[in-house]
């Protein structure tokens, strides 16, 4: 049983975890950095506790400061959000010592699932196709240089824990590789404080698309259908949509039909995500699961009108799904746009500051989840997400009409965001066929592609 | 009519009278109170679910209040403090009554108010005295605080009592979090005023903890010898 959970994280998704819980009838405090003093999840809440300085290592990734804080606070759960402590088993293992709950996957679920190489073998077992890639973490150059070559140019050096596109890069040739092998493993350090990192098969011109999974503690397990995320710059994702318009009817349900069976007979529990690459033919290979609430699960949440984050804590509560499969009905089609203090003029330089004025849009689809009031101070220490516009409509077109409208009526006086990409995406020829890639921005360039934009 | 008029001249002449007599002693109750007494009824009522607060002393009365719909129907907790703030609602009352007058405003965006009153204004819950003590510049001040170096539970040291005289790193207890301790150390060489949160309770990170009552600077005190 969960009656009081500690929020374990900022910004929206604080904000997004509050609302379940009190839908849920549940108290929640709210742990935060001396940063995030004045922030909206802060002052929403009936309770807030600080926790550390504005350094996340000391505050939101302190496993220690963050479960004193639920134990003095009364708290019987832990609610880790998105990265920081996420997906962190050590975490959820300490969590447990406390008698608290973890909000995710049992620890060992987690310890199963932790190493990316190591659950890309074993969903394989399960029936899913992989990529083909390093065996094992890279434990030197010359170990990578010699799995490189094996597997082939180009090479995606992915990091073993943690997402959102920090610590990968793409390398074409062994020069490369040797270089880009020193920035990720820095990059993942001081993003997961683990630099352990794997190769994995580049394929060219792929999608990205995932299905979104929940299992209970009884083995029953549902999908809620798949998002594409193919619109990415450097890894990190722009815009997500759901249905995917990259893959027919049949194989978009035979890929979320075929990544629930595995992920249930591999013992997996709580929500969680499947990531596939999509190939220029259609054919799919699992990458990666990630055992946490993800970034983009409104859209899949506008899609069916389940409410994943509540959903995510019934199960860790050890009730039941209460879902069948044929009640999960995706209606139309939903967009998400992450709206984010970066500069996409400078090459998506991060930007922070005083939001002098914002105004949310509104109308019939439209949801905004964020954290921004007027006069809010974004910090300049942690990620540059400031929200998410989320839109659904009755189909594809009717969606991205409503998009233009909301992206219009968005304010957000005072900071530099990266709107504009989201409008040039709108009027891009490639995006409106419903035909982008992973590479679309990144080959293109940012300059170019607003550049681009605005002469249509 | 006639009888109101000699009123107000006595009120005026008494006035005038205790300005003479009374007013240093005024003065300094009115410093007592501020300085020592408020933030004493403040951590009170931070640490219980008390509504309000009543003080009485000498010809003096100090009242505390919680606004409505605020903080007790919340069930706050040992945690919360005066620098919590909800929109609507002018932080959680203790707010405006913190004499934090002495504290230098906080830069940033600290100030910044919504007109439809979603950001309250928010007092610096740290004060300068910080571990280091007040930095070189700072405007002279009379007192500082030990703050909080962790989240979890104070434990101070047996021999901290008012009056004791501190330097700047002497530990003045512990805050222990997940049953390792964390220092609490003096910002500042001083005296020892108040202790604002009682052994056994729940702390966050920066909380005041104990005040400290500066003493002039050694060097200024031509010790060296």
């Amino acid at each position: 049983m969960i009656s009081k959970v500690l929020i374990a994280n900022r910004g929206e998704i604080a904000l997004r975890i509050l609302r379940a819980c009190r839908t849920l009838g549940l108290d929640a405090v709210v742990a935060y950095s001396e940063a995030d003093r004045d922030s909206l999840p802060v002052q929403l809440a009936d309770e807030a506790i600080c926790i550390g300085p504005a350094d996340a290592r000391r505050s939101y990734l302190s496993a220690p400061a963050v479960i004193s804080a639920a134990v003095v606070t009364g708290c019987d759960a832990v609610h880790p959000g998105y990265g920081f402590l996420s997906e962190d088993e050590g975490f959820a293992e300490v969590v447990r010592a406390h008698e608290l709950t973890f909000i995710g996957p049992p620890p060992e679920v987690l310890d199963r699932f932790a190493s990316k190489e190591g659950s890309r073998r074993l969903l394989a077992e399960h029936g899913l196709p992989t990529i083909p890639g390093s065996h094992g973490t890279l434990r030197d150059d010359q170990h990578a240089l010699d799995e490189a070559a094996r597997i082939g140019y180009p090479v995606l050096i992915k990091p073993s824990a943690g997402g959102g596109g920090k610590g990968m890069r793409m390398v074409r040739t062994p020069r490369e590789l040797e270089s880009a092998i020193k920035i990720c493993r820095s990059e993942a350090r001081s993003a997961f404080g683990d630099d352990s990192l794997y190769l994995e098969k580049w394929l060219e011109d792929n999608r990205h698309v995932e299905v979104q999974v929940a299992v209970d503690r009884f083995g029953s397990g549902v999908h809620l259908f798949e998002r594409d995320c193919s619109v990415q710059r450097r890894h990190q994702k722009i815009l997500e949509e759901a249905p995917t318009p990259a893959l027919s009817e049949p194989v978009r349900l035979e890929l979320c039909d075929r990544a629930v069976r595995a992920v249930v007979a591999a013992g997996y529990e709580n929500v969680g995500t499947l990531e596939f690459l999509v190939d220029r033919d259609g054919a799919f290979y699992f990458i990666e699961i990630n055992c946490r609430i993800q970034v983009e699960h409104p859209v899949t949440e506008m899609l069916t009108g389940v409410d994943i984050v509540a959903l995510q804590i019934r199960i860790a509560a050890g009730q039941p799904l209460g879902l069948a499969q044929a009640d999960i009905v995706a209606r139309g089609h939903a967009l998400e746009f992450r709206i984010n203090a970066e500069d996409p003029a400078h090459e998506f330089r991060p930007g922070a500051g005083v939001v002098e004025r914002y105004h949310a849009p509104g109308g019939p689809g439209i949801r905004m989840d964020t954290h921004l009031y007027d006069g809010y101070v974004v910090p300049p220490y942690y990620d540059s997400l400031l929200g998410k516009l989320v839109v659904w409509g009755p189909d594809r077109p009717s969606a991205i009409a409503r998009a233009r409208v909301a992206l219009d009526e968005l304010l957000v006086d005072g900071l530099v965001t990266n709107v504009d990409i989201h409008r040039a995406l709108l009027s891009n020829e490639a995006f409106l066929e419903g035909r982008v890639t992973t590479n679309l921005l990144d080959r293109v360039g940012s300059a170019a592609f607003l550049a681009a934009a605005a002469r249509t | 009519m006639s009888e109101a008029q000699p009123a107000p001249r006595r009120a005026a002449h008494s006035a005038e009278a205790r300005s003479e007599a009374a007013r240093a002693a005024d003065h300094g109750a009115i410093d007592h109170l501020a300085d020592e007494l408020v933030p004493a009824l403040i951590a009170k009522l931070g640490t219980t679910n008390l509504g309000e607060i009543e003080v009485r002393e000498g010809d003096w009365r100090v009242r505390l209040r919680r606004p409505a719909g605020s903080g007790v129907s919340y069930g706050r907790r040992a945690t919360d403090r005066a620098s919590r703030a909800q929109p609507g609602h002018e932080g959680h009352g203790h707010a405006k009554a913190a004499p934090e007058g002495h504290r230098p405003p906080r830069g940033g965006g600290a100030a910044s108010t919504d007109s439809n009153g979603a950001n309250a204004p928010i007092l610096s819950p740290v004060g300068p005295g910080r571990p280091g003590g007040p930095g070189p510049g700072s405007e002279p001040d009379e007192r500082s605080f030990a703050t909080s170096p962790a989240v979890g539970v104070f434990q101070p040291a047996a021999t901290l009592s008012a009056g004791h005289r501190v330097r700047a790193g002497d530990r003045l207890g512990v805050v222990d979090m997940l049953g390792v301790p964390h220092e609490v150390l003096a910002p500042a060489d001083g005296v020892v005023g108040s202790t604002l949160v009682e052994a056994g309770h729940a702390v966050e990170y920066g909380q005041e903890l104990v005040r400290i009552e500066l003493t002039e600077r050694p060097d200024a005190a031509g010790s060296g010898a």
